[in-house]
């Protein structure tokens, strides 16, 4: 019912927090882009989209406000008055009714400006309109600062009151402050009121649940009393009345007859009879605690007369001790009965029982005579309850037993059952693994036989020479090969890299130096060939300028002769270019076709020769135009 | 406790080693290092990657078929423990891997004379087709020279002590 509500209510925002939301989400939902050169209908249909939409998101929003809040003409007239008692029923409404105006002049303001928008002329205009009509809505919107405050202030507290149901069976708990209240609740429910030695500890209302004849029962501790005339009264104090008025329960009315709480037996039954109106039609219960202090018994007798009272007028007087527990349950038995029988009462005085009574039968069969009829139980099940009263231990003896009769040093010995055709060997240490190979992978009966089998074969292979593995001792002559061909290779590899080193060009290279003839002599001797030292070679003879250079004898030619004409002859001292260096006609080939290789790519490019460095055309256009797409400049 | 072999390379798998992976179809696979794991998660085949064993004796690389091989083998039925049994077994185990590792050994020393005869006939040809990398056509042997100049040496000596 309604007190489920309460803590549904959606938060009230603060007036400018508000505001912002719902300007915040104008912006977000409509939209943004609007341009002068817009037709003019367009512009003002943007714009009275704003303002509406502004409108209607303060519409809803506060909507929902005024539903959420209960209604205090809805509500059970218990919390209708708990509310006006916290938080004043005029100050309420009043919150409500303003808010209920805010909204309807923002609906005025926005209906206003909608109107005036349709005739605006330009943007300028338009956006104008739209900015006064926000402007007076958000303004009214602040004006309201002080009630969503108050309204916020209020749904926090609602929301934390307790839940009490006003119609279940309900056990209230009253008395003056300090005698005990809220460590009965304590006792008999699973509630944790704060139990303090000061007078009004206890603040408010609190709810515990307690259990009895499988029914769920409401506990309701409240704030202690004190005694004044109404008009006096505070909040805290009202909050008791408003639940001892309006609330159908038990009444437990908690007496201190050893006048710890400060007051004294007197004022606590004047209180009573001050309170009485409230008490009718409600079963009534008077409790006195702390028994452990004084007992009812040894009280003087003026103070005990005084009790006396109350058995006159019939109301049951009960003692307990919420600290010794002494009582406690009796207190709540006897409320709950009391309660339920009230209850029951008043069921069957009214009119609902009937519907229920018609419906009800309860069939009571007649005997039909005089034989008696007992419980039948079979042979085999009287038997088998005899053997298991019969305490005979099994003669075997369990692992539990043996476990604990050796205590510390029992060990699980998991191997006492095994089954072996040996029964020496069950606590044999069994090796499961050799040098990287598992044992059970070889286990075999008949691996005697195998391996006597792989020994003969073995045996036969070693004879018929598989394991000879001599390599015939290299004759001088094979390795005098192998020498050579080793340098062979170590040659063949330096010249190889010496060919990769020339032509790695880094640097500029300076001209080679003059060989010098000792370096020449070395070099030719590990080639094999000596140098004979004869004195008109050409190394020996020194270059100084005292000795003239003898005229070198040149071969001649035939071309010598007087019939040919001397312009075909040539000199033959230095060789044509297409054979110097040339050793042999399969170098000459070879030569040639490189050769003829190297015109090719200057062909492809349609060049003249080696020497033909033109470039037709410096700047194509195809290159050099339109956007990046062809890829960056370095790359085109 | 049983060593198992790495799906992947064939090495055994000490416990506390390596990872099992169960298929959907509950085939195990069990792996030696994340190595052959991240293989196997690449979907490589064991067969085409040149360390493992699997394309070893795929190539012919090492003895796969041999009688001392077949002793090793997995046993779904358990024997029941016969201390001489166990015994037996243990000496024959030794035996046999005595006799696994010097096949294996005899099969890749096999393996490698062909590579012998071929390098051998590879530097007789070296020597045949570019002796001109070292000595010149006219060029003479200076060993040859060296022992001739011993030789006649020694008749000197020879004669020296006749006379």
């Amino acid at each position: 019912m309604a007190h489920y509500n309460f803590k549904k209510i959606t938060v009230v925002p603060p007036a400018k927090d508000f505001v912002d939301i719902v300007l915040s989400k104008t912006q977000r939902k409509t939209p943004t882009v609007v341009h002068k050169h817009y037709k003019i209908s367009r512009i003002r249909t943007f714009y009275m989209r704003k303002v509406k939409f502004t409108q209607q998101t303060f519409h809803d929003k506060l909507t929902q406000i005024l539903t959420d809040f209960p209604k205090l003409e809805d509500v059970h007239p218990f919390y209708a008055d708990l509310m006006n008692v916290l938080y004043d029923k005029d100050h309420y409404k009043l919150a409500l009714g303003q808010i209920n105006t805010a909204r309807h002049l923002i609906d005025n303001v926005s209906k206003d400006y909608c109107r005036l928008l349709k005739y605006g002329d330009s943007l300028y205009r338009c956006k104008q309109l739209k900015k006064a009509a926000m402007g007076r809505m958000c303004t009214i919107m602040k004006r309201q600062k002080q009630s969503l405050e108050y309204l916020e202030q209020v749904r926090q507290h609602l929301s934390r009151l307790p839940s009490i149901d006003p119609n279940t069976r309900t056990l209230l708990i009253c008395g003056f402050p300090n005698v005990g209240k809220s460590s009965f609740i304590n006792k008999i429910t699973r509630a944790d009121v704060e139990v303090q030695p000061y007078a009004f500890t206890t603040k408010s209302l609190y709810v515990g649940h307690t259990d009895y004849k499988y029914l769920r029962w409401q506990v309701i501790d409240t704030p202690g009393i004190l005694d004044h005339s109404l008009e006096e009264r505070n909040t805290i104090e009202m909050q008791a009345i408003t639940a001892l008025a309006h609330l159908r329960a038990a009444v437990l009315y908690v007496m201190d007859p050893s006048e710890q709480c400060g007051y004294s037996i007197e004022q606590q039954i004047e209180l009573f009879n001050n309170i009485k109106p409230l008490f009718v039609n409600k079963p009534l219960l008077i409790c006195t605690n702390k028994v452990d202090v004084i007992r009812l018994e040894d009280l003087p007798t003026e103070k005990a007369e005084q009790f006396k009272v109350f058995e006159e007028s019939g109301i049951p007087l009960l003692s307990m001790s919420t600290l010794t527990e002494e009582g406690v349950m009796d207190v709540k038995i006897q409320a709950c009965e009391k309660l339920l029988q009230y209850r029951i009462d008043t069921k069957i005085k009214g009119k609902k029982v009937n519907d229920v009574m018609n419906r009800l039968h309860v069939a009571m069969p007649a005997k039909r005579d005089n034989k008696e009829r007992p419980p039948c139980i079979p042979e085999s099940v009287q038997s088998l309850k005899k053997t298991m009263d019969t305490d005979v231990k099994s003669k075997k003896k369990s692992l539990r037993d043996l476990e604990i009769e050796e205590g510390d040093e029992y060990t699980v010995d998991l191997r006492k059952h095994w089954n072996l055709p040996n029964e020496e060997e069950k606590y044999d240490i069994i090796p499961e693994i050799w040098q990287g190979h598992n044992v059970a992978d070889f286990i075999d009966p008949d691996i005697m036989k195998k391996l006597d089998e792989l020994e003969k074969e073995e045996e036969m292979r070693e004879q018929a020479g598989y394991y000879d593995n001599e390599s015939e001792e290299e004759d001088d002559e094979m390795k005098e090969i192998r020498k050579t061909a080793r340098k062979i290779r170590e040659k063949r590899n330096i010249i190889m890299l010496e060919s990769k080193e020339k032509r790695r060009v880094e640097k500029p290279k300076l001209p080679r130096k003059k060989m010098s003839t000792d370096k020449m002599n070395r070099e030719l001797g590990a080639l094999g060939i000596e140098m004979d030292s004869d004195e008109d070679t050409h190394l020996n003879q020194m270059r100084s300028r005292s000795k003239s250079r003898k005229a070198l004898k040149r071969k001649r030619e035939e071309s010598m002769d007087v019939d040919k004409p001397r312009s075909r002859s040539r000199s033959v001292s230095k060789a044509p270019r297409d054979q110097s260096g040339v050793r042999d006609a399969k170098m000459a080939r070879k030569v040639k076709t490189i050769g003829r290789k190297a015109q090719v790519p200057r062909n492809r490019e349609a060049k003249k020769g080696e020497g033909d460095r033109v470039i037709l055309n410096m700047k194509p256009k195809h290159l050099f135009a339109g956007k990046r797409k062809g890829g960056k400049t370095d790359r085109r | 406790m049983r060593l198992e072999k790495c799906y992947f390379c064939s090495s055994t798998v000490y416990p506390g080693h390596g990872i099992q992976f169960v298929r959907n179809d509950c085939k195990i696979f069990r792996f030696c290092r994340s190595k052959c794991h991240k293989a196997f998660k690449k979907k490589r085949n064991p067969r085409k990657a040149k360390w493992t064993k699997a394309f070893r004796k795929a190539a012919g690389k090492e003895l796969a078929v041999d009688p001392s091989l077949e002793f090793e083998k997995r046993r779904n039925v358990p024997v029941k423990y016969n201390r001489e049994l166990w015994q037996t077994t243990f000496k024959a185990m030794k035996r046999i891997e005595e006799i696994r590792i010097k096949r294996q050994n005899q099969f890749i020393l096999n393996r490698l004379k062909k590579g012998k005869e071929l390098r051998k006939e590879a530097d007789v040809k070296e020597v045949e087709t570019n002796i001109h990398l070292i000595k010149a056509p006219t060029g003479r042997v200076k060993t040859l020279e060296k022992k001739m100049v011993q030789v006649i040496q020694e008749e000197d000596d020879d004669d020296m002590e006749e006379v």
